[in-house]
């Protein structure tokens, strides 16, 4: 990696996966990496800043700045900062998608409708409850009890037929909800797609909070399952645009933060104010090995400059 | 998470609904269709919500619009969805009373149809449609008794639309029970509430006849109520003939009537309709004809109506054998003391009846009532309908559950649902509770027999 | 510890552990009553003046058990804790309970209470909440009567209009004091943490108002100006009727902000307004009554001349605050009802704002924080600072 400095890094923890990504001074992302944890994992994290740090072909001493953000922001060492995953998933989607006004965030353990301006500042956002409904975590239910592997989900989706009266207010029913069409002999396909409207539906009522804006860019893993997106686009009437790598631009707001405080030659510390003073500061960095890794990688640390690539256009 | 098939895939329709109550279903459509029409007919609109103050608003000269049942309605024809949209982007949360998110979402459309602002969540068309439906209201007139957030919910419409539309309230005092002599129908507290209600009716009476400049016809209410009172006793009539085993009819075909007697004008036609729903009953329990095929429980039900699910539930109980005959929502609400008016001097009896709201009585009073209509109408059973976002009507179950268990050994269930947002419904758990307490009520009558 | 410390954890004490202050009350007035009474506009004065021991049913933070059995899961936390007390024979230190506000889940509580402790008056004293009404004077002018007639009746004597004069000079004096701090607070002086301002207050609700103005004239005699540091200014609204957990309140000025104001009923809202001593006490408490909406409008009366939302957006003008977090309960219907309006409000000023939801049981702090600092995060472009 011959690129020059500065380096940024952003890294975004969150309930079941650990994101990295290196930006170059530019705003460019160098690389990054996704690492899929049981649960919040030190060493998920750490596997996945390792993954970015060597697909950028640097090390932590040539970074200028790292922020983390996601559940596990205070558990990142070395971050000199920590945001919201509100404020760097805004702040990363529309570097993503320069114009977004709407950012939609589907995570494994909760969903997040956020409005943002111009230079991808929160105007508004709204978050489901604790309930689980509308997010991941509902998929995977769907996928356990029709017996089908979660990134097949949307295909199947797609193919069934959505009438089926289903509402969603609480994913602990819906195991046994499910089961129950399937007593019916309900196709799994129609059960997949209803459920996909259904989910929709309640991502509509999240939006309605802060109002429908558009363009409208869906983020996190499940902007990985077309079947969601397609749902979604009908739901809200118009067209959702993804990213091409919709689950690290938590990550890439992080290190896009961090650039933004260098920019204004202070040290990401002193972005704001008094900053020191008022901010929940990471953790004293600690030893790691990996040798007690247990994340699993699934994204690989990419050696080159990623492209973002237009945003993929579906639906509407 | 709820799941319903659309068509029921186990055994055919067992219900067998009143054929009497479709002509109800006629006038209620041609009911809203005037009131849609009513501003280009030069008519003013007042917008209420609580006890049916339509005989007077009749004679005020004006068209009238129940909140509730403009709410229950898009409900019932499953297009409540774009006014809740609306509603949820205006701020109001998803717990909170489905009816008034309903239709504050539809006042939040029609001030936005006015002043011509696209709602993002909700599409053009439903808000243009929601919006040029629900003429825009020249009054607010509040007449809620037995809960709390009916009052702040038209105080909310009158804020929703910058307070620029004139408002009374009507205040109704909680029939707690304090003294040792309160009661259903007796006690100070009833004689005194009663009259402090009426004395606000005459208040709203001048109150419209300086607004509307309109001369208010007495003799026209008195009118109304005659046929008011009359359609009510046909109506009570009927009911007690639903004590009738096997039961000629059931608590959805008495649902199915709610929208006359609550809001219908008074005439000729309105009692004609209550009489033919009433001489049908009689018919049938003359040929022992039942609501429910094969009538096996009979069963009580406590709860306001899920209006997204009357079919389907009405189809589910009937599935099961059990005719659903009697229930605090229609026995106990809607005219239903009509010896208490005085026709010709109809306030007082209309106050009263304000005040009987079934959410008005300290549980005392409506243990009484329950068990009493549970003796009546020999039943086996009660299903509660937790009613989600209604905590007036859910507040006393617990304790009626547990009185008519403890003095009648009549056992009952809960289930989940609401009166306009159907995302609360939970079938698998009426489904398998409804089964449960069937299986408790054979073996009790094994054992017995 | 000083003595003003000394007091303020004599405060605290009773605020977090009521139950044991309720019984020393007992102790040491074996002949007297304790009167629980619901919030939040039962005037007090009037069972001080009887010699009876009035005290505002707290919510006591237990978890909710065998209430739940009483209540359905969708009321408020409060009202489903207060189930939970008589379910359970937590509500047996109190003789009686008086209701005065007619909220439907307040009074669905009421009646547990009522079939629970059957030996118990539960007594419900409607003031009438519609007041803009021409006959509102007249009708609260009735039930401060009735219920003057019904205290004396659970007391078992005559209520003296001068007793009556004597404890509504205390409240005030106690209120007054409050006030004070909750004034000097909202111009820059945050010598006690929002915790303790909790605590003052909610054991004001508790206590005889003498002995809780001298424990706190003790405290405020040791005051020492702080001034606010540069964290975010927040005002807090909402949270009718109860307290709030003490942690929510930690973690919102751990993130990054100070509270500047509030119009808590656990906060303002209690003190807010006080009795005009000129007038004849019954005439006092009737116009108390009314007085207190437009001191601290609310959303369970209705007024339609007197706006929540106007009264923040000023109160956010007098103590410099830069953003409000509404703390809701989770199924307060009223609460449910107005925030559109607040809201509206708060955004046409350009006031950012946070709304967070209350629940009885578990409080997701982690997730609370996430939001919280991503409001602080927003604010923070407000400030000149930043840009």
């Amino acid at each position: 990696m011959n690129t020059p400095g500065p380096f940024y890094l952003g890294v975004d923890l969150g309930s079941t996966t650990a994101k990295a990504v290196v930006i170059d001074g530019e705003g460019a992302i160098v690389s990054s990496s996704t690492i899929a944890m049981g649960a919040v994992s030190r060493a998920g994290m750490h596997k996945a800043v390792d993954a970015a740090l060597d697909g950028a072909g640097i090390t932590n001493a040539d970074l200028s700045g790292t922020v983390s953000t996601g559940y596990g922001r205070r558990l990142v060492p070395g971050a000199q900062r920590t945001f919201t995953e509100i404020t760097c998933h805004a702040r990363g989607t529309v570097a993503m998608v320069p114009g977004a006004r709407l950012v939609i965030d589907i995570g494994g353990q909760d969903s997040k409708a956020i409005t943002v301006d111009d230079e991808g500042l929160v105007q508004e956002f709204a978050m489901n409850d604790r309930c689980a409904s509308g997010t991941g975590r509902f998929y995977e239910v769907l996928s356990q009890s029709i017996d089908v592997p979660l990134e097949e989900l949307g295909a199947l989706a797609l193919q069934g037929s959505n009438d089926l009266e289903v509402s969603t207010m609480c994913a602990t029913f819906a195991e046994t909800e499910i089961v129950s069409l399937l007593a019916q002999d309900a196709p799994i396909a129609d059960i997949a797609s209803s459920v996909h409207r259904a989910i929709a539906s309640r991502t509509l009522a999240l939006v309605a909070q802060v109002g429908r804006h558009t363009p409208v860019v869906l983020t996190g893993g499940v902007a990985q399952n077309p079947a969601a997106v397609e749902f979604l686009a009908r739901a809200l009437r118009t067209e959702i645009l993804v990213p091409e790598h919709p689950q690290i631009s938590g990550a890439y707001g992080a290190a896009l933060l961090a650039r933004d405080a260098d920019h204004r030659g202070r040290p990401v510390v002193d972005d704001v104010a008094g900053a020191d003073q008022l901010f929940p500061r990471p953790r004293p960095s600690e030893p790691h090995s990996c040798g007690s890794c247990d994340g699993t990688l699934t994204g690989s640390g990419t050696s080159s400059t990623v492209d973002l690539g237009l945003p993929i256009r579906l639906g509407g | 998470m709820t799941a319903t098939l659309n068509t029921p895939t186990t055994t055919t329709d067992r219900t067998n609904r009143l054929k009497s109550t479709r002509q109800g279903g006629r006038m209620v459509a041609d009911y809203w269709e005037d009131l849609f029409t009513a501003r280009e007919r030069g008519k003013q609109i007042v917008w209420y919500n609580g006890g049916a103050l339509n005989p007077i608003f009749q004679a005020a000269g004006l068209a009238w619009c129940h909140g509730e049942a403009f709410a229950a309605r898009l409900a019932a024809q499953g297009l409540e969805g774009p006014a809740q949209l609306a509603g949820a982007e205006h701020g109001y949360n998803a717990e909170l009373c489905s009816y008034s998110r309903t239709h504050l979402g539809c006042a939040v459309l029609t001030v936005q149809g006015d002043e011509g602002i696209n709602t993002g969540v909700v599409g053009a068309h439903d808000q243009a449609e929601l919006a040029a439906r629900l003429p825009a209201p020249d009054f607010f007139v509040n007449n809620y008794a037995g809960c709390s957030t009916g009052q702040q919910w038209d105080e909310i419409s009158y804020r929703v639309f910058d307070k620029e539309v004139p408002i009374f309230n009507i205040s109704h005092p909680f029939l707690w029970g304090n003294k040792p002599d309160a009661g259903y129908l007796t006690g100070e507290e009833w004689e005194s509430a009663s009259y402090y209600v009426r004395d606000q009716l005459l208040a709203l009476i001048t109150w419209l006849e300086e607004r509307t400049g309109n001369p208010f016809d007495w003799d026209m209410l008195r009118e109304s109520m005659t046929y008011i009172k009359r359609a009510a006793e046909l109506r009570r009539e009927g009911l007690e003939l639903c004590k009738a085993k096997p039961a000629p009819a059931t608590f959805w075909d008495w649902i199915s009537a709610i929208a006359p007697i609550n809001f219908l004008p008074g005439n000729q036609e309105l009692v004609d309709y209550f009489e033919s729903v009433r001489d049908e009953i009689q018919d049938r329990v003359d040929k022992g004809i039942s609501g429910v095929e094969n009538e096996k429980y009979r069963v009580y039900f406590d709860g306001i109506m899920n209006w997204n699910k009357l079919g389907f539930l009405s189809r589910k109980f009937a599935e099961h054998g059990v005719a659903v005959l009697a229930g605090r929502y229609i026995t106990n609400a809607f005219w239903q003391e009509p010896q208490l008016i005085d026709t010709d001097d109809p306030l007082l009896g209309m106050a009263q009846h304000y005040l009987l709201c079934p959410t008005n009585h300290g549980t005392k009073t409506l243990d009484y009532l329950t068990l009493r209509d549970c003796e009546e109408y020999d039943v086996d059973g009660i299903v509660f309908h937790s009613t989600r976002t209604c905590r007036a009507f859910t507040g006393p179950q617990r304790l009626l559950a547990r009185s008519a268990q403890n003095n009648l050994g009549i056992p009952s269930i809960f289930f989940e649902g609401d009166v306009a947002d159907a995302s609360f419904y939970k079938e698998e758990i009426l489904e398998s509770r409804l089964a449960a307490m069937l299986e408790g009520i054979d073996v009790k009558r094994t054992q017995a027999s | 510890m000083s003595r003003g410390a000394a007091a303020l954890e004599a405060l605290r004490a009773v605020a977090r552990d009521p139950r044991s202050h309720i019984e020393a009350w007992r102790s040491a007035h074996p002949e007297g009553k304790v009167l629980g009474v619901l919030p939040m506009n039962f005037p007090r004065e009037l069972a001080h003046a009887a010699g009876v021991m009035a005290v505002i049913v707290p919510d006591d933070q237990q978890p909710v058990t065998e209430g739940r059995a009483f209540l359905p899961e969708f009321y408020c936390g409060y009202t489903r804790n207060l189930a939970d007390q008589a379910a359970t024979g937590r509500f047996d230190q109190y003789d009686g309970l008086f209701v005065a506000d007619h909220c439907i889940q307040l009074l669905g509580s009421a009646d547990v209470v009522r079939a629970l402790e059957p030996d118990r008056r539960v007594f419900l004293g409607q003031l009438i909440s519609s007041l803009s009404d021409s006959w509102a004077g007249q009708k609260t002018a009735q039930m401060m009567s009735l219920l003057r007639t019904e205290v004396e009746s659970f007391a078992g004597t005559t209520i003296d209009d001068d007793a009556l004069r004597a404890s509504i000079a205390s409240f005030n004096r106690d209120r007054d004091l409050m006030r004070q701090i909750f004034d000097a607070r909202a111009g820059g002086d945050v010598s006690y943490s929002p915790v303790d301002l909790q605590d003052i207050v909610a054991s004001a609700q508790i206590m005889d108002p003498d002995e809780h103005h001298a424990l706190l004239s003790d405290v405020v005699a040791e005051r020492q100006f702080l001034p606010r540091d540069e964290r975010i200014r927040v005002h807090l609204s909402g949270h009718l009727c109860h307290a709030p957990r003490r942690e929510l309140l930690e973690v919102i000025e751990e993130v990054g902000a100070v509270i500047v104001d509030d119009d808590l009923w656990t906060g303002r809202r209690y003190l807010q307004a006080g009795m005009d001593e000129s007038l004849a006490p019954m005439d006092a408490l009737a116009k108390w009554y009314a007085g207190r909406n437009t001191a601290l409008p609310c959303p369970t009366r209705v007024q339609h001349d007197v706006d929540w939302d106007a009264w923040l957006l000023d109160a956010v003008k007098r103590s410099d605050a830069e953003a409000v977090v509404h703390l809701m309960p989770k199924f307060c219907e009223p609460h449910m009802l107005f925030y559109p309006e607040l809201r509206r409000a708060l955004d046409e000023a350009g006031v950012p704002q946070l709304l967070i939801e209350t629940e009885h049981e578990g409080i997701p702090l982690e997730s609370f924080r996430t939001r919280l600092e991503a409001l602080i995060e927003r604010t923070h472009r407000n400030r000149p600072a930043y840009a």
